[in-house]
């Protein structure tokens, strides 16, 4: 497929546009979604279709086009639309290339696999065992390849493939607990293990008490401190700073979390969200976020780059810069050490719903789910239930008081958007309200 | 569109496999998105989608494959493809769906000026002219964010009962996200409105004014705005804060699915048991209504993905439950008919079951008769920050543009009013409803893989009696 988006490319150039890109993607991937212990349904996807990017004396149009037996007659239609559209004085071009790429390849063994139902098994066997009535979850077998040509010399492709599951065991409707599993490797694929922590914490969280407004030491399980640095990555696309919706904004060189906390970004490691080259085709590679507190810079592409006066971070979008995968450099304290650390405090386990009531200020509120657990002396004396967080993330990153010396790769639906390697994390002062009857 | 012979071919194909029930969609999507970020347009999206999504029933489980290679061989592949997976997630109770009548009809939205018809320039003039518009007014508005779209949607349905749909709906939306700025303090916001029909809906809704009274309305609340008072007090709530009510707190927690389990590891369960319908929840006065058939709502439709005729559904009725939303198979599970809620956001993925247009049905007060009864409180017009739990019982709404009440007369705006009140504190507390029934759009995110589908958010304003407020 790499000739059709050469063949793309090429046709854009020809018709006047000065830069284009193409990225032909196929998509092979497979899923299981299951609840109340069975499947519910099995999906697969057979799908073909070339993003494209062009621009016309600084008119920027993106497209996908979908039926590609006819990509040539799509290619003369949108070249003629976007000669009509309006110049973006902001736009700043794209990397030019050749870049050199690292060498990956997917796992084989996850190529070849035809059926997922045994993960599923596992995973659910796992939460069982540990006490859970019921799950619910997906499993997925990702499968994306990209053949990538730009007009400034890149020619690349990609072939990515990974294994993902996610399960949510329940004891009741008030006791439940979360589980992922993430691998690049079929041999790393632990989907028990998910199925066993979900069910440990749902077993765990049974006849919860209505929760108490105040401020708290907490706990935060890796998926819910997860949900904490896919925010700050998410808010760090320049674009986000640039339409209002950050709390990073001017904050380059300035204090934004505590000295505990050292984020990178990284495309380029392993990941179930790695890939080669960023929607330039420029390679992708780490970046340090945060160091020891302190905001080192913004996620960009080649425009909003030259914007900032600085280089591409490898983080196209080429509307909004994103990141690939977030990791968080791990602190040295066991995880007994971070929860006997808490005298009169809380765990958390997960959450969802963050919303912003100004992304300037970063006041925010979020909902804990599943296992909401009151701790004293270090030790779990009741599970909560019906509390809300309600507070700052950049107060919450400056009260960062300790990180666990182990990272997990945490990614879930809608909270985290794409990879995070996080430990458990001890955070001071933290704002729990709760609803009125 | 390409042959319909293809979608049928599908499902005789799929037929010819003793599949116990098979459904094919063909949908085609054009869609135009305009990207307006600080007086600059960043980008416009062009977008011409299509394939055929496959769901067969087979043995009792569900099997679901999609193509965009819209030849005989590759939609034979992907029938194949639907069937295999089915047989490789065998069930121990067999999934089944409510009988439901075979439907052929064939229906549109009409568009008095054709989305189609309007140049691309005039559509992007549209999108610059709200942006300087707000510039005009002379406030320090450092970030505006404004995005256009329109999306024309051609669909075929057809399944082994023999129905055949044909449809055909234009949608357009407008979303905005600004930030107003004062000697240091900020408000932002953000909105979003939603028709079915032709670009005539760009005037009818007139975009540019409700785009200027919000950024009036936060410049007002900068210079006027008080600390919002705290304590049990009423509180008057305008349109935007019903409809979010309506769609969050009572259309989430009568999805079906939810009520069953299915949706347990994303968006959640409910509060809900499936023996919950004919328990109160609310005062006398909530009627709650999801309604596909609104016209010009954003997410109008006279059949759903599932072939099934769409109606109003009373989701709570005199504040009672009433009616889950269904599609075939939680309707069979509960020994009921299908109500028309199965909708996907695209051909690649499944149907499932969906709100469309979902608001708090109006009465007989206008505003000022709902304020005259309020000695101190509230009157929340819009809301900024919300969010609720995963069983839909613990919400939260912020306020964006909220007033103090004294003596039935609006004085001073008040900031950030705080509502954290359970779902049946909410609605147990509404003692009357006006007639200003007022509809926004959103997008209603769920499922895996996620699909965030056109919705309508409405109602009038509504008063509630003696509730938290911080």
């Amino acid at each position: 497929m790499g000739d059709l988006a050469a063949r793309i490319v090429e046709q854009a150039i020809k018709l006047g546009c000065q830069d284009a890109i193409s990225d032909v993607v196929t998509n092979r991937s497979y899923q299981i979604r299951f609840a109340r212990n069975e499947p519910v349904i099995s999906n697969r996807w057979r799908e073909r279709a070339a993003w494209l990017f062009m621009v016309h004396n600084k008119r920027v149009l993106l497209s996908d086009i979908k039926d590609l037996s006819k990509a040539e007659e799509a290619v003369e239609r949108l070249v003629k639309i976007v000669q009509t559209s309006k110049e973006n004085p902001e736009y700043a071009g794209i990397a030019h290339g050749p870049f050199r790429y690292a060498r990956t390849r997917p796992d084989p063994k996850i190529l070849a696999l035809d059926d997922g139902s045994d993960h599923v098994d596992a995973a659910i066997h796992g939460a069982l065992e540990e006490g859970a009535k019921e799950c619910a979850g997906s499993f997925w077998r990702y499968e994306e390849a990209h053949d990538l040509v730009t007009s400034n010399g890149v020619e690349a492709q990609d072939h990515r493939a990974n294994l993902y599951l996610s399960i949510r065991a329940l004891v009741s409707l008030e006791s439940s607990g979360h589980g992922i599993a993430c691998a690049t490797k079929l041999s790393q694929f632990d989907p028990d293990k998910a199925g066993h922590k979900a069910g440990r914490i749902a077993a765990l969280a049974k006849n919860p008490k209505s929760g108490k407004p105040g401020r708290f030491t907490v706990v935060l399980d890796p998926l819910i401190f997860g949900s904490v640095t896919d925010q700050v990555a998410g808010r760090l696309s320049a674009w986000a700073v640039l339409a209002g919706l950050s709390p990073f904004g001017k904050k380059i060189g300035k204090r934004v979390a505590s000295e505990a906390l050292t984020l990178y970004e990284d495309g380029s490691a392993d990941s179930i969200g790695r890939k080669r080259f960023d929607a330039e085709g420029v390679p992708t590679r780490k970046n340090l976020l945060v160091q020891k507190g302190i905001l080192k810079t913004y996620l960009h592409n080649t425009s909003s780059a030259k914007r900032f006066k600085t280089k591409t971070t490898g983080n196209a979008g080429l509307v909004f810069p994103d990141p690939h995968a977030i990791f968080c450099k791990p602190g040295d304290w066991s995880r007994d050490e971070l929860f006997s650390e808490v005298k009169d405090g809380l765990w958390l386990t997960n959450t969802w719903y963050t919303r912003y009531q100004s992304y300037v200020t970063g006041d925010l509120s979020t909902i804990p789910r599943d296992g909401i657990f009151r701790i004293r002396k270090g030790e779990v004396v009741e599970a909560w239930k019906d509390i809300r967080v309600t507070d700052n993330l950049l107060h919450l990153l400056k009260n960062i008081v300790a990180l666990g010396n182990r990272t997990e790769q945490m990614m879930w639906w809608g909270e985290v958007s794409v990879p995070n390697f996080v430990p458990y994390a001890l955070v001071k002062d933290v704002g729990v309200t709760k609803s009125a009857e | 569109m390409p042959d319909p012979d293809l979608v049928d071919y599908a499902v005789d194909y799929a037929r010819q496999k003793r599949v116990a029930y098979a459904e094919a969609r063909y949908e085609h999507q054009t869609q135009e998105q305009f990207i307006l970020k600080n007086g600059v347009l960043d980008a416009v999206f062009v977008g011409e989608d299509q394939g055929v999504g496959v769901r067969v029933l087979v043995k009792g489980s569900l099997g679901f494959a999609a193509t965009n290679t819209l030849t005989k061989p590759e939609v034979r592949a992907t029938v194949d493809d639907a069937v295999k997976v089915a047989k490789a997630s065998a069930r121990k109770t067999p999934i089944t769906f409510a009988q439901e009548d075979a439907v052929e009809t064939e229906w549109s939205v009409p568009e008095r000026k054709r989305l189609a018809d309007v140049p691309l320039d005039e559509k992007i003039r549209e999108i610059g002219e709200m942006d300087k518009a707000v510039m005009a007014l002379r406030y320090k508005v450092p970030a505006r964010y404004f995005q256009m779209s329109n999306n024309r949607i051609q669909k075929y349905f057809a399944n082994s009962e023999g129905s055949k749909i044909h449809s055909y709906s234009p949608r357009l939306r407008l979303f905005y996200f600004l930030t107003v700025a004062r000697d240091g303090d900020i408000e932002q916001t953000y909105r979003n409105y939603g028709w079915s029909g032709g670009w005539d809906g760009v005037r009818t809704l007139d975009w540019k004014e409700k785009v200027l009274e919000e950024a009036r309305s936060m410049q007002r609340s900068l210079v006027e705005g008080k600390k919002s008072p705290e304590g049990k007090m009423d509180l008057v709530v305008g349109p935007q804060v019903s409809g979010i009510a309506s769609h969050e707190s009572c259309g989430h927690p009568t999805e079906a699915d939810r009520v069953l389990g299915r949706e347990a590891s994303q968006a959640g369960k409910s509060f809900l048991t499936p023996e919950a319908i004919g328990t109160r929840v609310g005062s006398g006065l909530v009627n709650v209504v999801d309604d596909p058939t609104v016209e010009h709502a954003i997410a109008y439709y006279e059949t759903d993905d599932e072939g099934v005729r769409a109606r109003r559904r009373y989701l709570y009725k005199d504040g009672i439950v009433h009616e889950f939303l269904h599609n075939r198979e939680t309707a069979a599970v509960l020994g009921t008919r299908s109500n028309g809620a199965a909708r996907a956001v695209n051909y690649n993925v499944e149907a499932i079951v969906r709100m469309a247009n979902t608001f708090v049905e109006p009465k007989d007060h206008t505003v000022e008769e709902l304020l005259e009864g309020v000695k101190l409180g509230v009157y929340m017009k819009s809301f900024m920050e919300w969010n609720i739990d995963d069983k839909r019982y613990n919400a939260k709404y912020a306020g964006r543009e909220a007033y103090l009440v004294e003596d039935g007369e609006v004085k001073h705006p008040v900031r950030n009013t705080i509502i954290e009140l359970t779902t049946p504190a909410f609605w147990s507390a509404v003692d009357a409803v006006g007639k200003d029934l007022e509809f926004e759009a959103g997008f209603c995110g769920k499922s895996d893989p996620g699909q965030a589908l056109d919705a309508s958010l409405g109602g009038p304003s509504m008063r509630l009696r003696n509730v938290s407020l911080r």
